[in-house]
């Protein structure tokens, strides 16, 4: 409910504004369309939206309406790449740590690091998604960027201290074991 | 030879046999209206089944004044039994300024999408609750900008469905005769080809509200799958390779409204899997 609060204004202009001006723009703006290819946020200027103010998500659409919408540029590394080593990774936890709940870390410190540090980048992928669908960059220009490097900052100070704890004291998983009997 | 013909053809018949063609056509007359003398039906006394609906107002020409929940009682009685019938009904009898869309009442146009008691559905395809202690409540479609009380704009939507260029391409398309495919591979297209685009599916996504400005959403990828798994298309690759991005197709977190909610009962959520499966594999 609460959104369709501030949704009337925002409709008025887009229905009843826009169309109006949209005749004079239209020729125009599709050239321009078909001309480029570029991602929805950038390089809209205000002649593609009749004279409006494109915020991404917000109620001016790009373009006319006849227009599809565009594409990001293509890139595998946020594509099929990540998502195939999201899933590899979160498959393979299942064995780690299977396999370091029947040792024990001072005897296998590899595996334990190796659990330590995937636990750590699993964890990093998902708030990473979060952020994205919460806070992008094209919607958050300074937020975004901030969110990010907070979640990096984190990551590496998890995988620090997760290298201090292995390396310096009991490790992940007698300490889990220990938690367990304790 | 005048009994062995046809009523209509007796009174086409022609002149010189007037007298006795009219002649039976009064002994007809009297004979139908003999038999027809039928008993008149019992009046039965009007059953009153008031169901009160609740739904979701507002007008652009007021734009001050915030949307409402506006009730009505029908009587179920008088009305039909879908949702859609209620609301037809309202429009009639009760408030003709009552908003929405609606074309072929059977679920096939997928017009009269919107959220009922909290499901997206389709407003023709959605039997209307008995139970009178209960309100029915209607809102729009969840999540998008509205042009007036069950009218949602669908303009995104549509200009996202059109990114995906659903139609066939292909550049060796053969000349004079049909563009054959193999039953089995016809049969890769079932439960997609059927999608009416109402939009429930889509709107029902989380992920759809927070990032539709760039997210294609669950009703725009299934139908990209479809040009994908057709064997007569010959641009996969390329349409694939649109999708490599964080967002178009990536923001999929497998919630799964999308099928659930589906009115026409597909599954855009396998849809889905397919292309990360063969965008993930090469295939």
């Amino acid at each position: 409910m609460s959104f369709s609060v501030i949704r009337p204004h925002v409709v008025s202009r887009t229905g009843l504004g826009m169309l109006g001006l949209r005749h004079i723009s239209t020729s125009r703006a599709v050239a321009v369309q078909a001309s480029r290819r570029v991602s929805a946020a950038e390089g809209i200027s205000a002649q593609d939206t009749a004279g409006f103010k494109y915020v991404p998500g917000g109620p001016i659409l790009p373009g006319t309406v006849n227009d599809a919408t565009t594409f990001p540029p293509a890139d595998k590394t946020h594509g099929s790449y990540h998502w195939a080593f999201e899933r590899v990774l979160s498959a393979a936890l299942i064995p780690l740590t299977v396999g370091a709940a029947v040792t024990t870390g001072s005897a296998h410190p590899i595996l334990d690091g190796i659990l330590g540090v995937s636990l750590v980048v699993h964890s990093h992928i998902g708030f990473d998604s979060a952020v994205v669908d919460y806070f992008h960059p094209r919607k958050f220009p300074v937020l975004g960027p901030i969110m990010s490097w907070i979640l990096r900052i984190a990551t590496g100070l998890s995988v620090w201290g997760v290298y201090e704890f292995n390396t310096n004291d009991i490790g992940l998983t007698e300490f889990v074991r220990r938690v367990w009997k304790a | 030879m005048f009994a062995s013909r046809t009523a209509t053809s007796r009174l086409l018949a022609s002149s010189s046999s007037k007298v006795a063609s009219t002649s039976q056509i009064a002994q007809r007359a009297f004979s139908v209206s003999a038999t027809q003398q039928h008993a008149a039906p019992a009046p039965v006394p009007p059953k009153q089944a008031l169901k009160e609906f609740k739904i979701y107002r507002w007008n652009p020409d007021q734009p001050s004044e915030k949307p409402q929940l506006q009730s009505y009682k029908v009587n179920l009685a008088e009305c039909g039994p879908m949702v859609l019938d209620a609301l037809i009904k309202i429009k009639n009898d009760l408030d003709p300024t009552l908003t929405f869309r609606r074309s072929c009442r059977e679920g096939i146009c997928g017009s009269c999408a919107m959220n009922i008691d909290g499901v997206n559905t389709l407003a023709c395809l959605s039997r209307i609750d008995r139970s009178e202690t209960k309100p029915q409540k209607i809102y729009p479609l969840p999540h998008m900008y509205i042009v007036k009380d069950l009218v949602p704009d669908l303009t995104q939507f549509y200009k996202q469905y059109k990114s995906i260029e659903p139609f066939l391409k292909n550049d060796n398309v053969p000349e004079g005769r049909e563009h054959l495919q193999s039953i089995a591979d016809r049969k890769k297209l079932d439960g997609m080809y059927e999608c009416i685009l109402c939009a429930c599916c889509s709107t029902s996504c989380p992920s759809y509200w927070w990032n539709q400005d760039e997210y294609l959403g669950p009703a725009a990828l299934m139908a990209a799958y479809r040009w994908m798994a057709d064997s007569r298309d010959s641009y996969g690759a390329e349409r694939k390779e649109k999708m490599q991005n964080s967002l178009s197709l990536y923001r999929c977190h497998t919630i799964f409204n999308c099928s659930r909610t589906c009115p026409k009962g597909l599954n855009p959520a396998k849809a889905i899997a397919q292309i990360k499966l063969e965008l993930a594999t090469g295939a």
